[in-house]
C-alpha cells in the first residue's frame, strides 16, 4: 500500500550554533496518522516548519506527491495542500466561526466586491457536516471552548484545501475528553483520505492515535515503527537513547516526625466562595503524601494556603509542631519550605529575568546569595549553572532569559531550584508537567531521593500514574474536601475515578489514617 | 500573515535590543524628529510673510524661518555654542541647561524608581513642593546657628536631609494607602499634588511668609546656605556640586537596583507581582518603601530647587515633577538613561529661549518641535513596552500543559508517559 504523500529527503536545518535537523528522512503514507515523537528540543517542530514553508532547509528536499517542491512561505505550502494547526490558535476572537474559517478566502459576489455571507456559511456547514464536526457556524470564537476553537482551526485548514494536516502538540491545551474527541476527528479525517502528521512528546498519545511513529532524537531520525508493533518501553528507549524506567521503583518509606499538620482547614477563594472545607491531614519526614482530584476541586487553594500565598478562613497549619497558619511567605521559605507552583510563568519564574536571577528567587534574602543586603552575583551564577547542568536545562547557559526557554525546560529549572533548597517540606504541584520522558524519570528519582533523605513531600498532580506511583498515602479531593485517604498501591483506578467524581465506591476501599502520629506505618 | 510576522519580528527585535542599540535607536529617532520638524518649519515659514531680505532660500524658494538656524540655536545655543572659537564652558546658557538637567534628574529618578516597582507615581510634583518648603523653612530656622563655610558644609546636607525626609513622608502616604487600603496610586498621588499645592500656599501666605514681600514667598536663604556656585557665576542659579550630587544619586540608585536584595525585590515586584510574592517578597513593604524612596528623591529635587535655583521658597514651582514622568519614560526607567534624558530635556528647555531670541519663530512652534523630539525618542521605548505586552502572553499558550482557556473547565493531562 505504499503511496507516500510526503517525503522528506535528507533535511538538514542549521541555526547559528545549533543543528536542529540532521539529514532527516521521513516518509508519510497517504491516509494515515503519522506521529512525530521526541523529547523537547529534538527538532520535531523545526522539521515540520520546514515542511510548512516557515523555514528553508539548509540541505535536503521536500517531495510532495512525488514532486520535489520548494516552499518560500506557508502560503506556498497551503497552496500545495499542506496545512498546520498550531498550538497557539490563529483565530480572531470577536469574529464568528464562519468568518474565521473563510478569512482571507471568502466567497464573493457582485464581481468580487462583496463577501457572499450566505455562501460562506453554507460552505462551512457542508464542510463541518462532511467530517462530523459539531460546530455552530454563527458562534463567536471567544464564546466557544478550546476544543471547539481547535476544530475551527482544523476546518480553516481544510477549507483552504489541505490534504496533509500537521498538528503541533494538539492535546496540550485540551481536557482529556476533548483529546479523545480530537483523536476521533483524526480518524474521521484519515478515513476520508486526509493525511495527518502529529507532533507530540507523549508516548501514550502517539501509541493511541498513530498508525506509524517516527522518533526524533537530537535532530536525527532514530527510527520509524508501526504503532501496533511497538511497546512503550521501546519507544521511550528510542526517544532518550537509553533504557528508561517508566515505573518508578519505590522502596518502602520510613516515616519520621510529623512535619506538616493541617487541621480542619477552611479556605475561601478570591470571590469569597468556600473552596476548601474541613481538610485535615499530616505529612511526615520521609514520606510522600499525594493529593489526587480533578483540577478545580480546591487543590490550588489548599496549596496556596499551605505555602503562604493565600489566607486561611479557619483551621490551622502547623509546621514541625509550630503554629504556621498566619506566617508570611518569607518565614515559611526560611523555615525550609520548597514549593513547585503549578503556574510556572506567573509564579515560578520571572519571565524577563535570566536564569541567574531566577535561580535565587525565594532565596534572595539569605546566604550565600545575599550578604548584608548585597547580592553576591558570583554565588548566584554558580548556583544557576549547577541547576542547569544537573537538570539538563537547554540551552545550557545561565544567562538565558527565562522567557526564551521552552515550557519543559522552565519546569526543569524550577524543579532543580526547589529541590536544591535543602527543604524540610516540599510542596510539588504537577512537578513533571510538560517535561519529556527522560527528565520525567530524573525528576521522579530525585523526588524519591529527597524522600529517602527525610524530606516530607506533599505531591499534587493531575497525572494519576504519577500520584499513585510516588505517594505513600493518597488523599482524594472532591469539592474542597478530602473524601478519602487511601493506600495508593492497593487502590484500583476505578475506585479512584469514583472517589474523584465524588462517589463512594463500596466498602473494600484500602483506607489509611490521614493524620498518623510519629513513625506509625501506613 | 507576513505583515503580522514582520511586525512581531520588529517588536521582538526591539524588546531584545542591547543598551548600545537602544542608544543608537534613540539617536536615529532624534534625527528623524529633526527631519520631520524641518518640514514643519519650512511649511510654517512659507505660510507667514516676511521681508525678502530676512528670508532664507533653499532650492530657489524663500522661507521665513530657517530650520538650520532653528536647530542650531536649539541644540548648540543651549550649550553656549561649543563649536565656535573661544567657547567658554562656564557660559550662561550652558549653566541654565545644566541647572534644568540637575533638577529634572532628581524628579526623573523619583518617577523611574517607582516605575521599576510597577508603581505610577504621578505625585513627584507634590513631593517636590513639600520637600522644597520644608527645606526652606528648616534652613531658615537653622541658619542663625551657624555661618560661613562651616554653615555651608552643615546646612546643605541638612537641607537635603529635611527635603528628602518630608518628600519621603509625603510619598509614603499614597504608598501606605496602596499597600493597606488598595487605593490606586495614580488617583491618590494626583489628588495629593493638589493637597500639597494648597497647603503650601496656605503656609507661605501665612506663617512662613516673608513680611517684606508682596509675593507668597519665604525670606531669602542666607548666601552661605546655598549651593556654592563655584565655577559658574552665582547669577545663573547653577552649582556643579549639585550636578555631581545628582550623578552620585544615579550611581547609588543603579547600585541599589542591580546589586542589592531590595533592588531585586523591587524589580521582581515591578515585572511580575505574583512571582515576587512567590519568592517571599513582602509586597506591601516594597510598595511603601519604594514610594518613600521615590518621594524622597522628589523632596531632594525640591531642596535643590530651593538651595540652588531660587534661594528661597516661592509658590508656583515649575512643573519639574511632571516633566520627570517624561524623563523617566524617555530614560527607560534606568538610572543612567534618566541621566541622559534629563540632559536632553535640559537642552530643549534652555534652547527654547535661545531660539526665541535668535529667530522670529513663534513660541508655540518651538513647543511643537520640542514635542516632536520627545515623541520620537520616546516612541521606541513605547514600542518596547508594547512588544513586551503583546509578545508576553502569547508564549504560555505555545507550551505544553499551560492553563486551558476554556472558561474554567477542569484540565487534566491525558498523558500516559508517567
Amino acid at each position: 500500500m505504499s503511496d507516500p504523500v510526503v517525503e522528506l529527503r535528507g533535511i538538514t536545518k542549521r541555526f547559528p550554533g545549533v543543528l536542529a535537523n540532521d539529514e532527516v528522512d521521513l516518509t508519510v503514507e497517504r491516509g494515515t496518522v503519522h506521529a512525530l515523537l521526541g523529547e523537547n528540543g529534538a527538532g520535531k517542530t523545526t522539521l515540520m516548519n520546514v515542511l510548512y514553508g516557515l523555514y528553508e532547509p539548509t540541505a535536503g528536499q521536500v517531495v510532495l506527491d512525488g514532486e520535489p517542491r520548494e516552499f518560500g512561505s506557508p502560503r506556498d505550502a497551503i497552496d500545495a495542500g499542506v496545512g498546520m494547526i498550531h498550538q497557539h490558535f490563529m483565530l480572531s476572537d470577536p469574529m464568528t466561526i464562519t468568518e474565521n474559517i473563510t478569512l482571507g478566502n471568502e466567497p464573493t459576489k457582485f464581481g468580487g466586491l462583496v463577501i457572499d455571507r450566505d455562501r460562506a456559511r453554507e460552505e462551512v456547514v457542508a464542510l463541518s457536516d462532511r467530517y462530523g464536526f459539531d460546530v455552530d457556524p454563527d458562534a463567536r470564537v471567544e464564546d466557544v471552548s478550546v476544543g471547539v476553537q481547535q476544530r475551527v482551526e482544523i476546518l480553516k485548514t481544510l477549507y483552504r484545501g489541505a490534504e496533509v494536516l500537521i498538528f503541533d502538540e494538539p492535546t496540550a491545551v485540551l481536557t482529556p475528553q476533548e483529546a479523545e474527541d480530537l483523536f476521533a476527528v483524526m480518524d474521521e479525517l484519515t478515513d476520508q483520505g486526509k493525511t495527518i502528521i502529529f507532533i507530540t512528546h507523549k508516548l501514550g498519545e502517539a501509541m493511541a492515535s498513530a498508525d506509524e511513529i517516527t522518533v526524533l532524537r537530537d535532530g536525527e531520525n532514530v527510527g520509524t515503527v508501526a504503532a501496533g508493533e511497538t511497546t512503550r518501553d521501546q519507544l521511550a528507549e528510542l526517544m532518550v537513547g537509553r533504557e528508561v524506567l517508566l515505573d518508578v521503583e519505590k522502596v518502602p518509606s520510613t516515616p519520621g516526625d510529623v512535619v506538616l499538620e493541617v487541621t480542619d482547614l477552611g479556605i475561601e477563594d478570591n470571590r469569597g466562595v468556600r473552596a476548601v472545607d474541613g481538610v485535615s491531614f499530616s505529612v511526615r519526614e520521609g514520606e510522600v503524601f499525594g493529593i489526587a482530584g480533578v483540577d478545580g476541586n480546591g487543590q490550588s487553594e489548599l496549596v496556596s494556603a499551605i505555602t503562604g500565598m493565600h489566607t486561611v478562613a479557619d483551621g490551622s497549619v502547623r509546621f514541625r509542631g509550630e503554629e504556621f497558619t498566619d506566617r508570611s511567605r518569607r518565614e515559611r521559605i526560611d523555615a525550609g519550605l520548597s514549593y513547585i507552583p503549578s503556574d510556572r510563568q506567573e509564579e515560578g519564574l520571572v519571565m524577563r529575568f535570566d536564569l541567574v536571577e531566577n535561580g535565587m528567587l525565594g532565596s534572595q534574602h539569605s546566604e550565600p546569595f545575599a550578604r548584608g543586603g548585597r547580592i553576591d552575583w558570583g554565588a548566584a551564577t554558580d548556583h544557576a549553572e549547577s541547576i542547569v547542568e544537573e537538570y539538563d536545562v537547554r540551552p545550557p547557559t545561565a544567562d538565558t532569559v527565562a522567557k526564551s526557554l521552552s515550557g519543559g525546560n522552565q519546569q526543569k529549572f524550577i524543579v532543580g531550584r526547589e529541590f536544591s533548597r535543602d527543604p524540610a517540606l516540599l510542596v510539588a504541584t504537577h512537578p513533571t508537567r510538560g517535561v519529556d520522558v527522560g527528565s520525567n524519570e530524573f525528576i521522579h528519582e530525585r523526588l524519591l531521593e529527597l524522600r529517602s533523605a527525610g524530606v516530607a513531600v506533599l505531591l499534587i498532580s493531575s497525572k494519576l500514574e504519577e500520584v499513585t506511583g510516588l505517594s505513600d498515602r493518597l488523599g482524594v479531593m472532591h469539592e474542597g474536601e478530602i473524601v478519602a485517604t487511601v493506600d495508593p498501591d492497593r487502590i484500583t483506578e476505578e475506585q479512584l475515578g469514583l472517589l474523584m467524581a465524588g462517589e463512594q465506591p463500596g466498602t473494600d476501599l484500602p483506607r489509611v489514617e490521614p493524620t498518623p502520629t510519629v513513625g506509625e506505618q501506613p | 500573515m507576513s505583515l503580522r510576522d514582520r511586525v512581531r519580528a520588529v517588536l521582538g527585535r526591539l524588546v531584545a535590543a542591547s543598551p548600545t542599540e537602544r542608544v543608537l535607536i534613540s539617536l536615529a529617532s532624534l534625527v528623524m524628529a529633526i527631519l520631520v520638524g524641518t518640514v514643519i518649519i519650512l511649511v510654517a515659514g512659507r505660510a507667514t510673510t516676511c521681508g525678502a531680505e530676512s528670508a532664507s532660500y533653499y532650492f530657489g524658494v524663500g522661507f521665513c524661518y530657517d530650520p538650520i538656524v532653528v536647530y542650531d540655536r536649539l541644540f548648540l545655543g543651549a550649550l553656549g555654542d561649543p563649536l565656535s572659537a573661544g567657547w567658554d564652558p562656564f557660559n550662561r546658557q550652558l549653566a541654565i541647561t545644566l541647572r534644568e538637567t540637575t533638577v529634572l534628574l532628581f524628579t526623573g529618578l523619583s518617577v523611574a524608581i517607582a516605575f521599576r516597582a510597577g508603581i505610577f507615581n504621578i505625585g513627584t510634583q507634590g513631593q517636590m513642593v513639600v520637600g522644597a518648603l520644608a527645606t526652606a523653612v528648616a534652613v531658615l530656622w537653622a541658619s542663625p546657628l551657624v555661618s560661613g563655610a562651616v554653615g555651608t558644609v552643615l546646612l546643605i546636607p541638612f537641607g537635603i536631609l529635611v527635603g528628602s525626609l518630608f518628600g519621603g513622608l509625603y510619598g509614603a502616604i499614597p504608598g501606605a494607602l496602596k499597600a493597606y487600603a488598595d487605593a490606586n496610586e495614580v488617583i491618590t498621588t494626583i489628588m495629593l499634588n493638589f493637597v500639597a499645592t494648597s497647603i503650601v500656599l496656605y503656609l507661605v501666605s501665612g506663617v512662613f511668609k516673608d513680611p517684606e514681600s508682596f509675593a507668597n514667598q519665604t525670606e531669602s536663604l542666607p548666601e552661605f546656605a546655598l549651593f556654592p556656585s563655584l565655577l559658574y557665576d552665582s547669577a545663573y542659579g547653577f552649582s556643579i556640586l549639585a550636578l555631581l550630587f545628582g550623578l552620585v544619586a544615579i550611581g547609588v540608585l543603579y547600585y541599589v537596583l542591580e546589586q542589592t536584595t531590595f533592588g531585586y525585590n523591587v524589580r521582581t515586584s515591578g515585572l511580575q507581582p505574583r512571582a515576587a510574592e512567590y519568592g517571599g517578597v513582602d509586597a506591601k513593604r516594597i510598595v511603601v518603601a519604594t514610594m518613600s524612596l521615590s518621594g524622597a528623591l522628589g523632596g531632594i529635587a525640591g531642596a535643590v530647587y530651593v538651595m540652588m535655583v531660587l534661594g528661597k521658597f516661592q509658590t508656583g514651582v515649575p512643573a519639574y515633577g511632571f516633566d520627570g514622568i517624561t524623563v523617566a519614560i524617555l530614560g527607560g526607567s534606568n538610572p543612567i538613561g534618566v541621566g541622559l534624558a534629563a540632559f536632553l530635556f535640559g537642552v530643549l528647555k534652555s534652547g527654547t529661549t535661545v531660539v526665541q531670541f535668535a529667530t522670529d519663530v513663534p513660541r508655540q512652534l518651538i513647543g511643537v518641535l520640542r514635542g516632536l523630539i520627545i515623541l520620537f525618542v520616546a516612541m521606541p521605548e513605547f514600542f518596547r513596552l508594547l512588544g513586551r505586552r503583546t509578545m508576553g502572553p502569547s508564549r504560555p499558550k505555545n507550551e505544553g500543559g499551560a492553563t486551558a482557556t476554556d472558561g474554567g473547565e477542569s484540565e487534566t493531562e491525558v498523558s500516559t508517559d508517567g
